[in-house]
């Protein structure tokens, strides 16, 4: 993150904050800023504990051997002649009730249709979501902050280029557009990400292009334009750090959307191909089932509303935290 | 400047962002690999059969001339031919759409109905148990996927308890010869609110709580607007300075919010749709897709563009409206 220091090294004032006496300026932009107002709001603390949660549970995931096997298997393939205990540790009991094994302790919510442990699979579906989320909210922020920068800080016919640009991909409803896009190049689950990232250039291109417009005139830039500073240097070591808490904010929650939207993809047929398990993929798979198995519809849908509800109260504590109307 | 030259100027200022739109979904549907022709006629066609199709659909042309034929024809209401029903693709859209936008109005409908009263009780009740509620309500409907909403709907209400269908639509102006179990346009009027009950629900969660958001945080802000102040310090009724000096001035982000919710409930109309299995637009982009129909798949792409353009207009024309500093001046 080379953004936050170069934010911390230009804009705090005396260097040395962590000992700072009352009568000291402190600034109110950069990552040690942000990290301590986050400290001291309720609200982005617990988003911090489920966003943490979630982190530590995708990681998690990729190492546990017990989970990637149920996770990643196409089913759970048993022959009860040779294995009958394999049968009782993989399969649930077979029958009319327990078909899909609600109530045994080593499927604590059950398995899914071709005999897989849903825990397994939810939780490998962390990482999938997690993973998805922010590589395509990246996508969006480095996108969008190069369009929205350029533009804003160039203005005439560059603005009104990229300008109309983003407004056209804007007015296309994002999932039909995602949806058009990977019918194009591919129904995985990168160009789900890429899709997603760039449905999200708009949103950051114009929150910076409208925080560049304002801090273009500003007497720091004048001076540092004076100076005979160079323009990209401007933009990316001045400009964009100014820029840190509003964008901070928009990312944090663009995370959730993004999440919610790759697992309405998946549910479509377009993301995580199988057996690979995506939240809504599994979602999708469970339709067939409803009746007889409810725990298989229920349990992903809540894996994906805490880990979004994790990232909204995160990016709204944030905005209160680094707003300075609600500080003062 | 008149509200009727603002508003055909909004509108004028719409055409290049739909050429853009038409561009951005012509060159997208050409880059889907794979060969429709293969698919109607399967992997071993006739020369001449193949030859002919490609005539047909104008395939056998470069793509820069299809393009300019394409955009030519949509200027004039000619979206091309649906390769998979065999029919005009505006003549399936036609019989779509309504079937969307019933469901976008009712959603919407819907989350207007129950946002509003949550965010103006949450504002006049800040940081109070009603308010904690509301707020708590309103990030979960923001957190949670429509079409999971659908399922657990579907769940209880339709498994469980057996109050409403789980799937299908009935159009509230269908035929009742054309409805089973309907012998007159009341009956299909109730079924119809039947059909519609869950779906709505669910595509509608998502509008009401962002709705009671932004409805909450510009009440409050109203509410401590120096025109309250005023009223308050001449005696003015807290209900009547609530009912008509706070809550008019706080209805404008609210309008703003609902434009820009458009695309979103779009996009999940297309998730409703396959949760409750209604034919409307998006399981025709669906269909589309899944049969490489390039005409209809532009096609569909551009309408749903279109209904977010309007939308937006018509969001922008209710905010001027409503908003007495607007002057529909230049910019």
């Amino acid at each position: 993150m080379s953004i936050n220091s170069a934010t911390s090294d230009d804009d705090t004032p005396d260097g040395d904050d962590e000992s700072g006496g009352p009568d000291e300026v402190e600034a109110r932009v950069g990552l040690r800023y942000t990290l301590k107002q986050v400290r001291q709001d309720t609200t982005a603390r617990i988003g911090t504990y489920i966003v943490g949660l979630m982190t530590f549970v995708a990681v998690f995931a990729a190492f546990d051997y017990y989970i990637l096997d149920y996770a990643i298997a196409e089913a759970v393939l048993y022959n009860p002649e040779t294995d009958p205990d394999q049968v009782r540790r993989l399969l649930p009991p077979v029958g009319m009730e327990n078909q899909f094994g609600q109530g045994v302790l080593e499927h604590p919510l059950g398995t899914d249709h071709r005999g897989r442990d849903l825990l397994s699979r939810t939780i490998y579906g962390t990482r999938i979501a997690m993973t998805v989320g922010f590589l395509a909210t990246a996508i969006g922020l480095g996108g969008g902050t190069v369009i929205g920068a350029v533009s804003g800080y160039y203005g005439g016919w560059i603005d009104d280029v990229l300008q109309r640009v983003t407004e056209t991909i804007y007015a296309i409803p994002f999932l039909v557009l995602v949806i058009a896009f990977m019918t194009a190049f591919g129904r995985d689950l990168t160009f789900a990400m890429i899709g997603v990232g760039i449905t999200a250039i708009p949103v950051f291109n114009r929150l910076i292009r409208s925080r560049v417009v304002s801090i273009r005139e500003e007497d720091y830039v004048e001076a540092a334009r004076a100076a005979g500073v160079k323009d990209r240097n401007i933009i990316f070591r001045h400009i964009i750090p100014n820029s840190f808490a509003p964008v901070l904010v928009q990312a944090t929650l663009q995370v959730g959307v993004s999440i919610l939207i790759v697992a309405g993809l998946s549910f479509l047929g377009f993301g995580a191909q199988p057996p690979t398990p995506s939240w809504g993929q599994m979602l999708s798979a469970s339709r067939g089932y409803m009746l007889p198995a409810p725990t298989f519809s229920i349990f992903p849908g809540i894996a994906i509303l805490i880990t979004v509800i994790g990232f909204n109260i995160l990016g709204d504590g944030l905005q209160d935290a680094l707003d300075p109307r609600i500080n003062n | 400047m008149s509200l009727l030259r603002y508003t055909l100027r909004r509108f004028a200022q719409a055409i290049p962002v739909l050429i853009g739109i038409v561009t951005i979904t012509f060159f997208l549907a050409n880059q889907i690999p794979g060969d429709p022709v293969e698919i109607m006629l399967g992997p071993t066609p006739a020369q001449e059969q193949v030859e002919a199709i490609r005539a047909r659909y104008g395939l056998d042309r470069p793509i820069y001339v299809r393009y300019f034929t394409y955009l030519s024809g949509v200027a004039t209401g000619d979206l091309g031919l649906s390769i998979y029903y065999d029919r005009p693709v505006l003549e399936m859209i036609m019989l779509r759409l309504p079937v969307t936008l019933l469901l976008m109005l009712s959603a919407f409908a819907f989350a207007i109905v129950t946002a509003i009263p949550l965010g103006v009780i949450s504002a006049k009740r800040r940081n109070e148990p009603a308010d904690h509620v509301s707020r708590i309500v309103s990030l979960i409907g923001v957190s949670t996927p429509s079409f999971w909403i659908g399922l657990v709907l579907i769940i209880v209400f339709a498994f469980y308890l057996g109050w409403f269908p789980a799937r299908g639509l009935v159009l509230p102006w269908a035929n009742p010869a054309d409805v089973r179990g309907a012998a007159t346009q009341l009956e299909v009027l109730r079924q119809s609110a039947h059909h519609l009950f869950l779906p709505m629900i669910a595509l509608g969660t998502l509008q009401m709580a962002q709705i009671t958001r932004i409805e909450r945080s510009s009440m409050v802000d109203s509410l401590q607007g120096e025109y309250v102040k005023l009223a308050r310090a001449y005696g003015v009724p807290e209900s009547t300075i609530v009912r008509k000096h706070a809550f008019q001035v706080a209805q404008l982000p609210v309008i703003t919010i609902i434009g820009l919710g458009l695309s979103t409930a779009l996009g999940g109309a297309v998730l409703t749709e396959t949760v409750f299995e209604i034919q409307g637009m998006g399981r025709l982009i669906i269909t589309a897709i899944n049969n490489q129909d390039y005409e209809l798949i532009m096609g569909t792409t551009l309408v749903f563009g279109v209904v977010y353009v309007v939308g937006v207009i018509l969001t922008d024309i209710t905010y001027s409206y409503l908003d007495p500093r607007v002057t529909y001046g230049e910019d």
